[in-house]
């Protein structure tokens, strides 16, 4: 009987480790390669031992490359600020806006509500460059072309939607009880709203944040059409390094490294109320 | 000693002295490499004010929507001389080219006003022109009073100047009578053999003439190259970009066309006897002596196996052979490059070209200052000064050909390259029948390819199959 238990261990352990390296084996890989030279990465064979450098990270934090045919000026920090600032100050209006909006949402029933919470899903279904053409004419026409204003306006239609509908479930979730009973005490609606109801649901709103952050970080075709280089995130300026002279595999690698570390940052930071977050009202009492 | 340090910086402008003799002269003089590059730019800024007025826009202000490229690099690096030349300012988006064309398409679909100038392939102007996105050259070209003296249209080669100007009627030839000159040719490049020395000398091998010495050659690495070498490096993604460079040279080597034109309609002439032949030899190669994993293999796969050593040579652009032979690769100094005609009966090759162009958008509120710009940025003097200084290394002018400087820098960075672009030049051109459904046509033609070489459908069948669907598609959109 124990040496059974210790076999299932044993095939237990096996499995588990496969299936970590399975997923862990391209990040790996991927921080190796920001650790090596074009040369060596496009070394046949690969290898699991190559020489290491630290060219990659130093060109990047130093802005210059130097290749061959002479020094590249290399924008990718700027990159990285463009993302930061788009990212959070986008989930933060869309925060601002959303969470009462999906109260609102939760805890009222009114004319056209239902239809004005789809028509909001809805901007999520549109294809980006159907949206993004017509949208390029009327931000010429009132100034907000390649402005960070209208940037973050823009990234409302991947931020707003789904803080609107995570956020809504878990207001509905929370029982208006709670609140009816500290308005009986006679604190106002206001007071409900901050005081119970956003700390009840502080978990969702916690996991649509960040949901919302990774998505608006990942976003790439919004800057690239209404934004001139210089307000370009980081999904655009990593391409930055695949050139007509060649690829610069371990630029790109490194610049993956860097760019990966807010967001994992923020989800190591909020892992607990993700967690909490996401799984709360997936089982019904 | 500043007047003999002038009178040699004007020496060099009259072309009466070549750069290294004057830098060595100069230095004799005292001059440090800095101060002399100074005075160079100042003659050279006095010699082309001379005659015109650069300084009419004193003051506006262009904006240039770029593509990363050491073409554009290079131009970057000389704007200082625009500037001082006209008194304008000049800035610059630069993007990647993999989302380039997004970024074009979607400002001039919107009618976006930032951009007065940018850059553009030959292709992408038989959308954007007669969409009415691009103005039409010819306005200022035949205007006298907007040309400086010395700016020589007829330098540029004619094939170049043709290959950019298109009627705007499908099936008309490019150049033809009343074609409007939709961009200024930049920078070009044409499609030879850019091979491995080191495998070529270890197998005793010599670079291959036609398509059946090509398949020979490559079969041979294949076989015995060693450490995985396969023979030959293709494009092979589905996209038009697997159409245009090595295939669409040797099917037009073979007297392949894309269409014929009867009456202003186009018939597909993919299934021709001349394109059977050349495809199935192509395919053929393919499944012998190509990549892996071909149908995703694009410009950079090719270049990157090329200067890791793991093909024996590829048949692509010069510019790719260059920056792997000059890059940082492995196979850096160790590239050879060789001319070929596939079809044994054909004397030359007959290849096809990619040309960098500049064109003024339509949508510009400053259009004759940025005539301005694209005259400077396509004369004599900005791309001598890339073509010595930088990687330009197809330029436009035949004059810079000629340029003895220019021929010792490339002698010395690239041995053999111009005496193959000799050979591959005189009949590099475009071979495709311009129609605005160039890039539906050709991601079709490259699929086909895919089906093809995996096996999927015989070559002859699938040529058929892929004449009567684009038959189809041109009388759908009224041009069959």
């Amino acid at each position: 009987m124990a040496q059974a238990d210790m076999l299932w261990r044993g095939l237990r352990g096996v499995a588990l480790t496969l299936v970590v390296v399975f997923f862990l084996f391209p990040i790996f890989w991927i921080v190796l390669m920001s650790f090596e030279t074009n040369e060596t990465v496009l070394q046949v064979p690969p290898t699991l031992t190559p020489h290491l450098t630290l060219q990659n990270y130093v060109a990047l934090l130093s802005g210059k490359l130097n290749t061959a045919t002479g020094i590249i000026n290399i924008t990718f920090l700027h990159n990285l600020w463009n993302s930061v600032l788009l990212s959070t100050c986008s989930v933060l209006v869309a925060l601002i806006l959303g969470v009462p909006a999906a109260y609102a949402f939760a805890r009222f029933r009114f004319r056209g509500g239902e239809d004005i919470a789809f028509t909001l899903l809805s901007f999520r279904f549109a294809p980006p460059l159907l949206v993004l053409l017509p949208l390029t004419l009327y931000f010429q026409d009132i100034g907000l072309s390649n402005t960070y204003v209208g940037l973050i306006w823009i990234y409302q239609l991947i931020c707003l939607p789904l803080i609107l509908w995570i956020v809504r479930g878990y207001f509905e979730d929370a029982s208006p009880d709670i609140e009816y009973a500290y308005r009986v005490d006679g604190h106002s609606w206001w007071k409900a709203f901050t005081k119970i109801a956003i700390p009840l649901a502080g978990p969702g709103i916690a996991a649509a944040a960040l949901l919302s952050f990774i998505f608006a970080w990942n976003n790439f075709v919004f800057a690239l059409v209404l934004a001139s280089a210089d307000k370009q995130p980081v999904t655009v300026g990593a391409l930055a390094f695949v050139t007509a002279s060649g690829i610069q595999y371990g630029i790109i690698a490194a610049a993956i490294v860097l760019s990966i570390l807010p967001t994992l940052a923020l989800a190591l930071y909020a892992q607990r109320w993700l967690v909490e977050g996401l799984s709360l009202g997936a089982v019904k009492g | 000693m500043y007047e003999k340090a002038k009178d040699l910086c004007e020496a060099f402008q009259a072309r009466g002295i070549g750069r290294r003799d004057l830098m060595r002269r100069l230095a004799a003089l005292g001059i440090t490499a800095g101060i002399a590059d100074m005075l160079v730019n100042a003659t050279a800024t006095r010699a082309l004010a001379a005659d015109f007025d650069w300084k009419a826009y004193k003051g506006t202000s262009l904006k240039l929507l770029l593509n990363k490229h050491p073409y554009a690099d290079s131009m970057i690096a000389d704007l200082e001389a625009f500037k001082t030349l006209t008194g304008m300012d000049v800035t610059y988006d630069i993007f990647p080219e993999d989302v380039y064309f997004d970024k074009v398409t979607a400002a001039l679909s919107s009618h976006s006003t930032e951009y007065d100038a940018f850059m553009t392939g030959a292709y992408q102007t038989w959308q954007y022109g007669p969409a009415g996105w691009l103005v039409d050259m010819n306005e200022f070209l035949q205007d006298k009073s907007k040309v400086a003296p010395n700016y020589d249209w007829e330098d540029i080669l004619p094939n170049l100047r043709a290959s950019d100007s298109w009627s705007g009627k499908p099936g008309d030839a490019l150049g033809g009578p009343g074609a409007k000159q939709w961009a200024l040719p930049w920078g070009f490049e044409v499609y030879m053999l850019t091979y491995n020395k080191p495998v070529f000398d270890k197998l005793k091998l010599t670079p291959p003439k036609n398509m059946q010495e090509l398949m020979t050659t490559a079969a041979t690495i294949t076989q015995s190259g060693g450490n995985g070498m396969y023979g030959v490096g293709l494009r092979g993604s589905r996209s038009w970009a697997t159409i245009h460079p090595g295939f669409l040279s040797g099917y037009a080597n073979f007297g392949g066309r894309d269409f014929t034109v009867a009456d202003g309609k186009l018939k597909s002439a993919v299934n021709s006897k001349e394109s059977k032949e050349f495809t199935a030899q192509f395919v053929q190669m393919v499944q012998d002596s190509g990549p892996k994993n071909w149908a995703t293999y694009t410009w950079y796969e090719v270049g990157a196996d090329l200067g890791a050593g793991t093909s024996g040579m590829i048949y692509d652009a010069d510019s790719l052979g260059y920056f792997t032979a000059t890059g940082d690769t492995k196979m850096k100094g160790q590239l050879g490059f060789a001319p070929i005609a596939p079809n044994p009966e054909m004397s030359h090759p007959t290849s096809n070209v990619w040309i960098w162009s500049l064109a003024m958008s339509n949508f510009s509120k400053r259009k004759d200052a940025t005539w301005l710009f694209m005259q400077w940025a396509t004369g004599t003097d900005h791309l001598l000064f890339g073509a010595r200084e930088h990687d330009m290394i197809d330029p436009v002018r035949s004059s810079i050909w000629k340029d003895s400087e220019f021929q010792a820098h490339m002698e010395q960075k690239v041995p053999g390259f111009l005496e193959t672009y000799q050979v591959t030049s005189p009949d590099a051109k475009i071979y495709f029948t311009p129609q605005p459904l160039f890039f539906n046509v050709t991601t079709d033609w490259a699929a086909a390819l895919q089906r093809m070489v995996a096996k999927q459908i015989p070559v002859s069948e699938g040529l058929d199959a892929l004449a009567a669907a684009t038959d189809r598609q041109m009388s759908d959109a009224g041009l069959g």
